[in-house]
């Protein structure tokens, strides 16, 4: 990856790019990337988490229920003040933000490649 | 590193409130690492009661300093925000990256003591990257030591410092220990001149190509196609190599890699063959423990109702005058007996929602949901719709509303189409009723089996629609990152239970409520006979002509008698419904025992109160009839074609809402055809093996 001096080859596959590479190839989960790769799960787990920030991958919790506060989307949450949902500009029940780094989320975390323009 | 007016500077400008401030010409120490990791507790821990928090001038960002005296000697020392990396992207790591980098060498802190979780060595390893990568004096100060050590994690110090070519202290700021030893390695720090860069690292001075931006047409293009120029990408890639070198040399003597308790469990629980049959064994556990536990409560509830509650209502009523009255018969036949019904079934709704939130905040729901994401990519259906609907098995209402995570059109519109099929919490009081009145001895695996032919509708009818009218999706690659096992906290069961109940409760006393008066009076429009509106015995009335017009329909299938068709019109408004609308039309059609009697069979002790026995007896002969003598066929025709119609009008709404009024009917079609048919399927195989 790197030469002399932080001479840096474009391109090179670090673990990164083995991340994303995994990932591409149908890979479904931290442990399945770090079984393909051959990397430390906690390595895996952190490039996840450089990719989240960066905006290389996209990162949705997820819930079978709806989320604290609800989504006003049916009966259940009807009376749940701040809620979004149907007709409204927030995520739809069962899903939300955050990202895998998240100590307290209790819940599963769905990554998917994010879609980018180019240059 | 600078004169002494300098260091005043820099100390004075941390905080815009008045506090101690360190001796001229004192060093300055920033303390820097990502959120989360112990850095305040161990600022806390060296300043004592010598530090303040303030805004940094000109900004709203907290940042704490005070004094410290590593080994006699005073230092000022800066808390500075948590900082994931140097790259910032909130007005935190803004100001980090400011203090470290952008200002010039000269007002840079001495020493930078970087606090690392051990839990989470590699995730903090990127910001100690990107400070290496100038000239400079650091330190690395571990933290979260016990609890690694509970996780099993194993770190090697010294390795690891070689690795990363800085010194690593243990700290505990907690319990105050190993506060000597990073003094003794900040005055060291301090005394030696700055470190060069790890050539393994890129230099602080390479010239990046500006990262693409976010655009909705391009999947992976940054993975593919990285142009000729070293970008973002290879930077962190170069950062991540030096990285992973030194997670392997500080956990090298462990040999192999270290397994969880979650990660052993995940190995049965998510593999292809051995997660699906522990899916499966939960959810029976779940059916069948509810249907159990909660039939004895379900009685007693059932009897307080025809009982006490009852009884209390007409003497309430014969006390306003309005004992025979048409205002009477609605409140006795149409509130208690339809709402009455529905509300014995809340300590089963309870209980079952109070399991599945025991699965969900456990962890498991969540490998449940790995499982059934592998089969539906296995099957060629878009792996995000499992989301959807795996909501939808609560209710369809926001599942259709959940689809707009797809970020693709025809996902969606399949997605939509496909969440009716899974059966929601509504669908489960009618397959309990049921499945009690037909199968009493195993209600709960009837129950199990009614949610797998939910899954197989999803799965035939979502193949039949990618193989038909909505073929060549796209799909894309995507990754469940799995939370670890947790103990289910009881608050936060309870929580998620009530939330769900409250729907039910909510549905039964606003919806079901419209529709048990609506039925009641279309029960009290005669068509034939002589009697007076109210008066109208409930064969006569219009109610049970529309329903005797549509039920020749169900004939083929067993239950086409106008009771049960009736049922299913008002259960197209909420399947809740169902249940009510059963309990009214039996209460209205039982004349009241004359006095001495004993009530006759199918027919409640207190006539129009909510008694499941009598409405189970009432039910199950008119099942027997209308099947020509195989009810058991007929029942699971029945449940069968409840569960695959239109879920309720709600649902519909929602539809409407996402996939326009073309698809919503198209869906509507497709569900009661598909009902319909194996509805029919189900009966003239069952009665030939009944």
């Amino acid at each position: 990856m790197t030469g002399p001096a932080g001479a840096i080859v474009p391109g090179r596959g670090g673990p990164l790019r083995a991340v994303l590479a995994a990932f591409e190839a149908g890979a479904g989960s931290p442990a399945e990337i770090a079984a393909r790769t051959g990397l430390d799960r906690a390595v895996v787990s952190a490039a996840v988490d450089h990719l989240v920030r960066t905006g290389r991958v996209r990162a949705e919790r997820l819930a079978s229920g709806c989320p604290e506060g609800g989504c006003h989307g049916c009966a259940s949450v009807a009376s749940a003040p701040g809620g979004t949902g149907p007709g409204g500009s927030g995520p739809a029940c069962g899903s939300g933000h955050g990202t895998p780094a998240d100590p307290s989320r209790r819940g599963p975390v769905l990554l998917t490649l994010a879609r980018r323009s180019p240059d | 590193m600078s004169d002494s007016s300098t260091r005043a500077s820099v100390a004075s400008c941390h905080s815009d409130a008045a506090g101690p401030a360190a001796a001229a010409g004192a060093p300055v120490i920033a303390l820097a690492g990502a959120p989360n990791v112990g850095k305040t507790t161990l600022f806390n821990a060296l300043t004592g009661s010598h530090r303040q928090t303030g805004n940094w001038p000109g900004t709203s960002v907290a940042v704490g300093h005070g004094n410290w005296r590593p080994g006699g000697r005073e230092v000022a020392v800066v808390d500075l925000p948590g900082s994931y990396s140097l790259d910032p992207l909130s007005p935190d790591e803004q100001l980090t990256r400011d203090l470290l980098v952008e200002v010039p060498p000269d007002r840079r802190p001495d020493l930078t003591v970087v606090v690392l979780d051990a839990t989470a060595l590699a995730r903090g390893l990127y910001l100690l990257a990107q400070i290496r990568e100038r000239p400079c004096r650091v330190v690395a100060a571990l933290t979260m030591n016990d609890i690694a050590a509970r996780h099993g994690i194993v770190l090697d110090l010294d390795r690891l410092a070689e690795a990363v070519t800085t010194p690593v202290v243990a700290v505990d700021p907690r319990r105050g220990t190993g506060l000597d030893r990073l003094a003794a390695a900040v005055v060291a720090g301090l005394d030696r001149p700055a470190q060069p860069p790890p050539q393994e690292l890129p230099s602080c001075c390479h010239p990046v190509a500006p990262a693409p931006s976010p655009g909705p047409d391009d999947p992976g293009q940054a993975v593919d196609d990285p142009g000729p120029t070293v970008d973002d990408l290879d930077l962190a890639d170069a950062r991540f190599t030096w990285i992973d070198a030194a997670v392997a040399a500080a956990q090298q003597r462990q040999g192999r890699p270290l397994l969880t308790r979650s990660d052993r469990i995940d190995r049965v629980v998510t593999s292809p063959v051995g997660g699906a049959l522990v899916f499966l064994a939960a959810m029976w556990l779940v059916f069948q423990t509810t249907t159990a536990v909660a039939a004895p409560l379900q009685r007693g509830l059932a009897g307080l109702l025809t009982g006490p509650v009852t009884s209390g209502v007409r003497w309430l009523l014969d006390l306003a005058g309005l004992g025979q009255g048409v205002a009477a018969r609605f409140v006795i036949q149409g509130l208690l007996a339809g709402v009455g019904m529905l509300l014995t079934f809340v300590p089963l709704m309870a209980l079952m929602f109070g399991l599945l939130a025991v699965l969900e905040d456990s962890g498991y729901l969540a490998r449940a949901a790995v499982v059934t994401d592998r089969l539906m990519r296995r099957l060629g259906l878009p792996g995000r719709a499992f989301l959807p609907l795996v909501v939808g098995f609560g209710c369809n209402v926001p599942a259709v509303s959940g689809t707009r995570v797809l970020p693709d059109a025809r996902h969606r519109l399949l997605t939509t189409l496909l969440v009716p099929f899974t059966s929601c919490s509504a669908r489960l009081t009618v397959y309990v009723l049921v499945a009690g009145i037909f199968f009493p001895e195993h209600a709960g695996s009837v129950v199990f089996g009614l949610y797998l032919v939910s899954l197989l509708f999803v799965v035939v009818v979502g193949v039949g629609l990618r193989s038909t009218v909505l073929r060549a999706m796209p799909d894309e690659p995507l990754m469940i990152d799995l939370p670890p096992y947790h103990l289910p906290v009881p608050r936060l069961v309870l929580r998620a239970a009530w939330t769900r109940l409250r729907g039910f409760l909510s549905t039964a006393s606003g919806l079901i409520v419209g529709t048990v008066a609506l039925v009641w009076l279309l029960q009290a429009v005669p068509v034939s006979g002589n009697a007076s509106f109210g008066e109208v015995p409930v064969q006569d009335s219009l109610y049970a002509a529309t329903a005797r017009t549509l039920s020749p329909v169900f004939t083929p299938a067993g239950f086409g008698d106008w009771h049960t068709t009736s049922a299913l019109m008002t259960g197209f408004v909420a399947k809740e419904a169902v249940i009510s609308t059963w309990a009214q039309t039996y209460a209205a059609s039982q004349p009241p025992p004359a006095p001495g009697q004993a009530a006759a069979p199918g027919q409640a002790a207190t006539p129009g109160a909510p008694d499941p026995a009598a409405l189970g007896t009432a039910v199950r002969q008119h099942f027997t009839s209308s099947s020509g003598g195989h009810p058991a066929a007929a029942a699971w025709a029945f449940l069968v074609f409840l569960l695959a119609y239109t879920p309720c009008v709600a649902t519909l709404a929602a539809q409407r809402r996402e996939i326009g009024l073309r698809w919503t009917a198209f869906g509507i079609a497709g569900q009661l055809l598909t009902a319909w048919l194996v509805a029919v399927l189900v009966f003239q195989v069952g009665r030939l093996l009944t």
